[in-house]
């Protein structure tokens, strides 16, 4: 009896271990910090580099800018781009301060779609992506203003 | 002699899969250009030989939302996706994923790409105008092509920047125009962008941007 049990054990303990080799998306044993890639900022950077004094963009849909964002971001997503560029460009083109985008972690693309663009027509600005995104502002317990700026 | 049954079912039900199998992956979905959302209809089938349970889905763009008919599917039963695509600002090619997850641990996330063509209506050409700091105070000009099945008329431009001056030309009334741009000096950088109204029925084609820049040389250079 102890033996099949045994056996049954050993049999399960291969097989987990086994999917978890082998699985496209097995968890990690510990939590891994992805690399910070050149265009990409922490908050910790953010308060020593500028303290704080920076232009946020938040890339997300409208829907969940107005459930809760930064204080003081501004509304620039894929979805109504040329609309709400049309509107915001006169406070951008007059910036002085680094530009911050971000989208809702930190597997979306959102905000580096949004920086390559904002790139791309606003050249002489420092743009930078916010690492960890919306989850890493609320996760520090960052301040959130609720509803349309 | 219970033990090696039991590890034979083991091995016997690890070898087994379910696998979604669909129609059309990319699935292609053409909205003209006045559309303001699309749906298109996908269909797939298990192509493996156990049932399979659909866990959920997710998109990769809030634009696209999908559903299926049901959420088991048996060995070789077909199925029916709807996919709703909301076209706004997008233009050109578009490639969005959906992913199917389901609790087969062989393919638990599957993936659907949809090719979203939206058709471009108004192009404008260059996107950015650029100069060098300090070079010569030269014109440079855009030229917009009304490239939809209905011609629009350019009803205003107006530059964010009051020290570029702008002249419009219609080369081809409704299709073609060229819009030229003067900075009156080059003497420190500068942001800056036209607001070109046309008389579109189509609201979201009622207001373009085209953008100009004066720049240190490097930043020319990373263009």
């Amino acid at each position: 009896m102890f033996r099949e049990v045994a056996i049954l054990l050993l049999c399960t303990f291969l097989a987990a271990a086994g999917t978890h080799y082998f699985h496209p998306r097995a968890p990690s044993w510990y939590l891994v910090d992805e690399p910070l890639r050149d265009d990409e900022v922490t908050l910790a950077d953010i308060a020593k580099r500028w303290h704080s004094e920076v232009l946020w963009i938040d890339a997300r849909p409208r829907s969940q800018y107005e459930q809760g964002h930064v204080p003081s971001a501004f509304l620039l997503n894929e979805q109504e781009l040329e609309k709400l560029m049309f509107d915001l460009f006169e406070k951008l083109q007059d910036n002085t301060k680094p530009v911050i985008v971000y989208c809702g972690s930190e597997a979306c693309q959102a905000s580096r779609k949004m920086k390559d663009y904002l790139k791309e027509r606003i050249s002489t600005q420092e743009i930078y992506i916010l690492h960890g995104g919306w989850k890493a502002w609320t996760d520090k317990n960052g301040a959130v203003v609720v509803g349309a700026k | 002699m219970r033990a090696p049954i039991s590890l034979l079912m083991l091995l016997i039900s690890a070898s087994l899969h379910a696998d979604l199998v669909f129609d059309q992956n990319p699935l292609e979905i053409k909205p003209k250009a006045e559309d303001e959302e699309i749906e298109a209809t996908f269909t797939f089938k298990n192509g493996g030989d156990k049932p399979i349970h659909i866990t959920g889905l997710e998109s990769s763009c809030s634009c696209l939302e999908a559903s299926l008919d049901k959420a088991d599917y048996a060995p070789g039963e077909k199925g029916v996706g709807k996919a709703k695509f909301r076209v706004s600002s997008f233009v050109g090619e578009n490639e969005k994923f959906l992913h199917i997850f389901t609790d087969d641990p062989k393919y638990p996330d599957q993936i659907m790409t949809s090719v979203v063509d939206v058709p471009v209506v108004v192009n404008i050409q260059p996107k950015l105008l650029q100069w060098v700091i300090g070079s010569k105070v030269e014109p440079q000009e855009f030229t917009v092509t009304m490239v939809g099945a209905d011609p629009m008329k350019i009803i205003n431009v107006s530059s964010t920047r009051e020290s570029f001056k702008l002249e419009t030309k219609e080369i081809t009334p409704g299709r073609e125009y060229k819009i030229k741009v003067t900075p009156t000096t080059t003497e420190s950088i500068t942001i800056g962008a036209l607001k070109i109204e046309t008389d579109s029925k189509i609201p979201k084609y009622q207001r373009q941007m085209a953008f100009f820049n004066i720049v240190k040389p490097d930043q020319l250079e990373k263009q």
